[in-house]
């Protein structure tokens, strides 16, 4: 089997700064947009991309996102032999280890990348909201004649100390890195989507498997490495819609800016479409006496109550007299009769009483942002 | 159920008085309810009641219910234990009458229904809105050694009743006869569901081959006295859709929360092919009540007790009410819209006004612009 590109998610982490929406399911399983999953971003980029195969990399909780991903043919990656498949770790003739970073989860997989004998490897990670076309990345990655290029995007200069930055040449040639630094000298931030030559790559990873130093990590030592070793390492600029979700704050912001119009982000675009993997449900109902502004609703929905700047996902029931505003509600939850809730994230199947009133002020702390659960 | 073979059939005249709604589709593949099509309830009921394996009889426009149908994979229909048949309707060879299972459907497959290892078969038609579980019916089947178990409901024949509306009398739970709404009325109406074994289907197909009488009705009617046929009365929710008026009824009956909750709302769900949509969008002038609507659409109007299809989109300024959209219809802004029903993609202008009424609603064919 031979395939060009071979991409990679990483899709293992837990995601604990979200949390008790991961509690019971890895972050890239996190719904997201009402009926989509955070991993549909990244799985629907690949298909968008022509890439017909893909590694999910899983370690945390992943019985949601495996039963969700399935055989791929949601996301069109179900060609056989190609398509996607699921990577936990496993164990082997030198016994049985977890993915102990980034970098090793991919080297435990070597044998796998093999069997499609490919020039590069795409790594992408399951928790950023945003859409690319990934060929044209790789297309640059061809014309730069690189052995590395790190998708960038240009951040504020008031914001860039939270990001991995690089400093580029006019070529846009990496020439340094800096981790989250005080004093930044560059406004690239990294976005975490890398293209690596595979012969490449291969040895980088054999040989960070062999140094007990190391953390195994792409960011922290495989990029590091070949820098040291001169390496042709480019950016791709990107310019566009890219949100990390990995905090409540930024979660729920991310979701809110769906309901915004100004916000440069279409969930709806025909041509890059966003796919998810999905069950038959009844349509909505809005019921007598609902009022429904400004929101997203999902199928299975029903609503007597009054609905305001929210996002509903599935299968919801709204009960009258409950009132909603600035909520993110997700699957299965029933709203009773007169609850009352503001700046809330309502998680799958919670039952919120009758009466109930959960109000946060709108502000930036997120500890204001109720997350209630089952 | 998996002893039982599933076969949907078309009504013979039920499509003729739906014709402006049909264009390209057969009546099965009328959309209804927001984002089904109407042979979803019988292709859902035989599911849910256990059935891995239905027949569907094509009539003309074979391509919008392969298309709708596909493999049969949404219906679970299309797995190594069970699958999913397209047979061949007797659409070509029109014979006389005015009735409604034409045994044509049957002769023409006559080798499906013999080669079947199934030892039942339930037949359906593709027009009824109901969810029923037919393990009701078969437990009746199995308890008396039926021949066949006819599904009806207690209804007085009316002034919309039908000629070829079929009613029953029983004795007991035995039919003893069965007629004709002209011939004679009971208030035990057939509802278009029966039960009948493998052996007494194959010796109905060569009783009708033999004697040239194709209308299954008239040759049920002739032999109650020698087969063993039993009734079963459904109590829930049936609409049958064969005319313009009870599209309509059908459709706003689903704004009633009970019926809603009964079709669809259960364990056993009515599914349908999936579409890859966003949620739907409702904007900051939206104002909605009563209403079903499927997903992938954009709201800012006024829309009350109607029925908006999958990727509906209605613009600020209009009011829409006692009407039904279907999919991608796109009104524009201030329009106003009282009881007409759009076929898909019709688009509407700014400031237009339509205002039909419940007997006679105003319908636009598909991809029509106002």
């Amino acid at each position: 089997m031979k395939t060009e590109t071979v991409a990679m998610l990483l899709a293992g982490g837990q995601g604990s700064r979200l949390g008790s929406l991961t509690f019971n399911n890895a972050k890239p399983a996190v719904l997201f947009g009402g009926k989509y999953r955070i991993i549909d971003f990244p799985l629907s980029n690949a298909m968008n991309s022509e890439i017909d195969t893909v590694g999910v990399l899983t370690q945390y909780r992943p019985y949601v996102l495996n039963s969700y991903i399935s055989d791929g043919r949601a996301w069109g990656l179900d060609k056989p032999g190609y398509g996607v498949s699921i990577l936990p770790p496993y164990e082997g003739r030198k016994g049985a280890r977890w993915y102990a970073g980034t970098a090793d989860a991919i080297a435990q997989n070597i044998d796998f990348i093999d069997r499609y004998d490919p020039e590069y490897v795409l790594i992408l990670s399951g928790d950023h909201i945003y859409q690319m076309d990934y060929s044209k990345l790789i297309d640059y990655h061809k014309k730069k004649k690189a052995q590395l290029t790190i998708a960038v995007m240009e951040v504020p200069w008031d914001d860039a100390s939270r990001f991995g930055l690089v400093e580029v040449n006019d070529d846009m040639r990496i020439i340094g890195f800096q981790e989250k630094p005080e004093n930044p000298k560059s406004n690239l931030a990294s976005m975490g989507i890398y293209v690596f030559n595979w012969k490449i790559l291969r040895e980088e990873l054999l040989a960070d498997m062999e140094d007990d130093n190391s953390k195994h990590d792409f960011g922290m030592n495989i990029i590091p490495t070949m820098h040291a070793q001169d390496m042709r390492i480019f950016a791709y600029p990107f310019s566009g819609y890219w949100r990390d979700v990995g905090t409540i704050q930024s979660y729920f912001d991310a979701n809110m800016d769906l309901l915004d119009d100004s916000v440069d982000f279409n969930i709806n675009d025909k041509n890059l479409p966003f796919f998810s993997n999905n069950f038959s449900r009844s349509p909505q109902f809005i019921g007598s006496g609902a009022k429904v502004t400004d929101s997203l609703i999902c199928d299975g929905c029903v609503v007597f109550g009054t609905i305001e700047h929210s996002i509903l996902s599935q299968d919801i029931f709204i009960d009258k007299n409950v009132v909603l505003k600035n909520c993110i509600v997700h699957t299965g939850a029933v709203i009773e009769d007169g609850a009352v809730l503001e700046n809330c994230i309502v998680g799958s199947y919670a039952k919120v009483p009758a009466d109930a009133r959960y109000i946060a002020s709108e502000s930036d702390n997120p500890d204001e942002i109720h997350v209630l659960n089952s | 159920m998996k002893d039982t073979l599933g076969v949907i059939v078309p009504l013979i005249g039920d499509d003729t008085n739906l014709n402006p709604l049909l264009g390209h589709r057969t009546i099965g593949t009328l959309p209804f309810g927001g984002r089904y099509r109407l042979i979803d309830f019988s292709l859902s009921n035989m599911v849910n009641s256990g059935v891995v394996k239905v027949g569907v009889i094509g009539t003309v426009r074979y391509s919008s219910l392969i298309d709708h149908l596909g493999t049969g994979k949404e219906w679970l229909l299309s797995r190594k234990t069970n699958d999913l048949s397209i047979l061949t309707g007797s659409v070509n060879r029109k014979i006389e009458g005015d009735y409604r299972i034409n045994m044509l459907d049957f002769i023409l497959n006559k080798p499906f229904f013999e080669k079947t290892t199934k030892d039942k078969v339930i037949i359906a038609a593709s027009n009824i809105v109901t969810t029923f579980d037919f393990n009701l019916p078969a437990q009746v089947f199995n308890k008396n050694d039926a021949d066949i178990v006819m599904i009806y409901r207690a209804e007085s024949p009316s002034a919309t009743t039908l000629n070829t509306d079929v009613f029953l009398t029983t004795e007991g739970h035995r039919v003893t006869a069965i007629d004709y709404a002209n011939d004679k009325k009971t208030s035990k109406k057939y509802a278009d569901m029966m039960i009948v074994s493998k052996d007494t289907l194959l010796k109905l197909i060569k009783t009708s081959e033999k004697s040239e009488e194709y209308d299954l009705m008239r040759i049920l009617m002739d032999n109650v006295d020698s087969l063993k046929i039993y009734g079963y009365e459904l109590e829930g929710y049936f609409n049958r859709v064969f005319d313009i008026n009870h599209y309509y009824n059908a459709n706003m009956d689903l704004l009633d929360y009970d019926v809603l909750k009964e079709l669809f709302l259960t364990e056993a769900p009515v599914y349908t092919k999936i579409k890859d949509n966003h949620p739907t969008r409702y904007g900051l002038n939206s104002h909605i009540e009563d209403c079903i609507v499927g997903s992938g659409g954009y709201i800012d109007g006024e829309i009350n007790h109607s029925i908006a299809f999958r990727e509906v989109e209605i613009e600020e300024g209009s009011k829409i009410s006692n009407s039904i959209m279907m999919q991608k219809c796109h009104i524009g802004k201030n329009v106003t819209l009282d009881h007409v029903i759009f076929d898909k993609e019709v688009t509407v202008r700014d400031n237009t006004s339509l205002i039909g009424t419940v007997e006679e609603p105003i319908i636009l064919s598909k991809a029509t612009t106002i």
